[in-house]
């Protein structure tokens, strides 16, 4: 299932590419996009492993750019 | 404009890096900086600058070498500017730090200022509602709303949820819907869209849908998902970023490595030419601008009141160049009204009175429209008693005369032949002796149409083809007054996407075919058509389900406004893309061939930047 959290400061568009690059490589997760524009992340994964994908997410996000945040 | 509390730290130490920088520049060029006594002392002059402007970033690189990511944007410039440092440019590699953090800072409020207009712009949610329930009014949020519901929306405020008047008037503001600023008037009875705002008067409303299927939540959530659909141009600018920084790095490492190691060249000239491609080694300009583009095109569409789907349809739009139109409904009011009227003998006036007279007690629509066609007070006639004739017209008794008003058939039995008029509906009126004329009504072409498309096709459309079920007749008649160059009769609903889709092979792959229709059961031609307009979609979901634009009155010249948007956009893009690369491969040729200094790669970059932003930020104010 989809769905969307709000991407906090992501200050490039360069940047938001490879994050969604990055989160694409967490296990369990089918798809994921991030709009740069819109500040939007939209993940495609199991209801179950949320929780866990969100985690591995923030990190990948915190290893390209530090200071963006991921909200619930 | 308010920054944050991070970009006014950045701007404080943008210019106090700046004055510091200047200082030092005025010192060595009065020749005062010769005087120090060491190398390195000069060097610690100009390193103080260098550490206060690029200390975040130098220290971002080091953390992603750690994470083992190379080559990104903080990465080159450390490695340009220490590069610089090591063959003696000072100045040059402050500079470029400087003016990295001057343009990314810009580039931040650049997107920031798009993203504060695009949510203004769709700053349409309702956040209270007012509950009646037995008398007393209570506040609830519009998510718990129910059908059936009735809530209260005074003046000022924005109606919560879909609903019908039950009572009260008002004129209302539809302009974050529909992009229109004539105020509309709404009566009991009248239907009621999330996200109007109610100007004046009190309404008593009841709730029709839940706030999640009300207008309001589904344009809502429309805008926002309608940037994660890409254009080609975009597409292509992601993937062109992801060969041409590595490339540009390959590039300059072998100029920095080949020329002295093969021609014994000087080392530090040669790294001096690499430095220049790493400054300019940056695909941000196009990154950025042009994706901004599409965002400001989509925004000023929804502005006027066209809904986009997404920057693929926009760029669809702009290269339409042919336009299929629906007619009921799309190029004709999708109501019967009197269009002719023909007296035997005698006046129209008292003709259409007459006939009015006549279906006076009649409720069959096309009744209604000769009575509201009618100008003369009825209250002078003697109406009596009135009888309808199933399948044929009525026979009413008027000024002690009985009147038959009806079709060829009714006619016929009266003993008066007559022709079936060719276009629309006929209404013969007769008495028993004589025969008084005809009556047509008939759907008519909306007011503006033919305008409407005429411009059209001083924007660029080519042909502009009609499809209808209607009879030939009917079709030719509504095509006669429109500028269009092709007219389908007689179709079925299946018929239609079969016609749109012969249509789709005659167009060439570089242009696209556009349907436009009301969305009641166009879907599945919306669907085949590269860009399928839904018009007059205030409130209906499955239009705007079906749709790539939706167009939310149904002003057909919001589909000039539609290509004007659309066409600004795809050319401030390419502009864009035409321009940043321009400017790169000029200035990477005069780095290799030793003309350009570093100076003027920085001011490359970032101006190149600056400006591309700037430009595709025009695209939020296209009218």
């Amino acid at each position: 299932m989809k769905k969307k959290f709000k991407l906090e400061s992501v200050d490039c568009a360069h940047c938001a590419e490879q994050m969604a690059v990055l989160i694409r490589k967490i296990p369990g997760v089918n798809d994921a996009s991030i709009n740069f524009m819109t500040q939007r992340l939209i993940i495609d994964a199991d209801e179950a492993a949320f929780p866990e994908i969100l985690r591995l997410a923030q990190k990948a996000c915190d290893r390209v750019d530090d200071g963006c945040v991921i909200k619930v | 404009m308010r920054l944050s509390k991070k970009d006014r730290h950045v701007l404080v130490r943008i210019v106090s890096t700046a004055a510091l920088f200047l200082v030092l520049l005025v010192a060595e060029h009065t020749g005062q900086l010769e005087r120090l006594p060491s190398v390195w002392l000069l060097r610690a002059c100009y390193a103080v600058p260098y550490f206060l402007i690029g200390y975040d970033i130098l220290w971002k690189s080091l953390k992603n070498v750690c994470h083992l990511r190379f080559f990104d944007e903080e990465q080159l410039m450390l490695y340009a500017t220490v590069a610089a440092f090591c063959i003696g440019e000072y100045p040059e590699a402050t500079a470029v730090m400087l003016l990295f953090q001057i343009g990314e800072l810009f580039q931040r409020i650049a997107v920031g200022k798009s993203r504060k207009s695009i949510s203004d712009l769709m700053d349409i949610c309702p956040v209270v509602a007012y509950r009646e329930t037995d008398g007393a009014i209570e506040e609830v949020d519009p998510e718990d709303l129910v059908p059936g519901d009735i809530i209260v929306v005074k003046a000022g405020e924005r109606v919560p949820v879909d609903g019908v008047v039950v009572h009260g008037v008002a004129s209302l503001d539809t302009a974050a819907l529909t992009g229109e600023s004539a105020p509309r008037d709404v009566a009991p009875g009248d239907a009621l869209y999330s996200g109007c705002i109610n100007l004046n008067g009190t309404l008593r409303v009841e709730v029709k849908k839940k706030f999640e299927d009300s207008t309001v939540a589904i344009i809502l959530e429309m805008v926002e998902n309608a940037s994660d659909k890409k254009a080609k141009t975009e597409a292509f600018i992601t993937r062109f970023a992801h060969v041409y920084t590595p490339a540009v790095i390959a590039a300059a490492a072998l100029l920095a490595l080949i020329p002295p190691l093969v021609l014994h060249g000087d080392w530090s000239e040669w790294i001096r030419r690499a430095c220049i491609f790493l400054v300019i080694s940056c695909p941000c300009a196009l990154v950025i601008s042009v994706p901004l583009s599409f965002f400001g095109g989509i925004g000023a569409a929804s502005r006027a009141g066209v809904l986009v789907k997404g920057s693929n349809c926009l760029e669809a739009v702009a290269k339409m160049t042919t336009v299929v139109f629906d007619r009921t409904g799309t190029l004709t009011c999708g109501r019967f009204s009197v269009t002719d009227i023909r007296p035997a003998d005698g006046d129209k006036t008292a003709l259409l009175a007459l006939a009015a007279a006549a279906e006076y007690y009649s409720d069959h629509p096309i009744a209604a429209s000769i009575r509201a066609e009618n100008q003369v007070d009825l209250t002078n006639f003697a109406i009596g008693s009135s009888e309808t004739l199933t399948g044929q017209g009525v026979k009413t008794e008027v000024n002690d005369e009985m009147v038959w008003a009806g079709n060829e058939a009714l006619m016929r039995s009266l003993g008066h032949t007559q022709q079936p008029v060719e276009t629309g509906t006929a209404v013969h009126v007769a008495t028993a002796a004589r025969y008084l004329g005809v009556i047509v009504i008939s759907d008519s072409v909306k007011p503006g149409a033919a305008e409407a498309l005429c411009r059209l096709k001083q924007n660029g459309v080519r042909r502009c083809i009609m499809l209808t079920g209607d009879h030939v007749s009917a079709a030719g008649a509504a095509a006669a007054e429109l500028p269009v160059d092709d007219v389908r009769a007689e179709l079925l609903p299946q018929d239609k996407v079969a016609a749109v889709e012969e249509l789709l092979k005659t167009r060439s792959s570089k242009e696209t075919l556009g349907f436009v229709g009301d969305g009641i059961n166009d879907a599945p031609v919306l669907a085949c058509a590269d860009v399928g307009f839904a018009m007059g979609t205030l409130g209906s979901d499955a239009a705007i389900e079906a749709a790539d634009v939706v167009i939310m009155d149904d002003d057909l010249n919001k589909m000039n406004a539609a290509v004007r948007i659309a066409r600004k956009t795809l050319r401030i893009a390419k502009e864009n893309i035409a321009f940043a690369l321009g400017v790169k491969a000029a200035v990477l040729l005069l780095g290799a061939l030793g003309i350009a200094s570093l100076w003027l790669a920085v001011f490359a970059d970032v101006g190149v930047m600056m400006l591309a932003v700037l430009n595709a930020m025009r695209t939020l104010r296209t009218k």
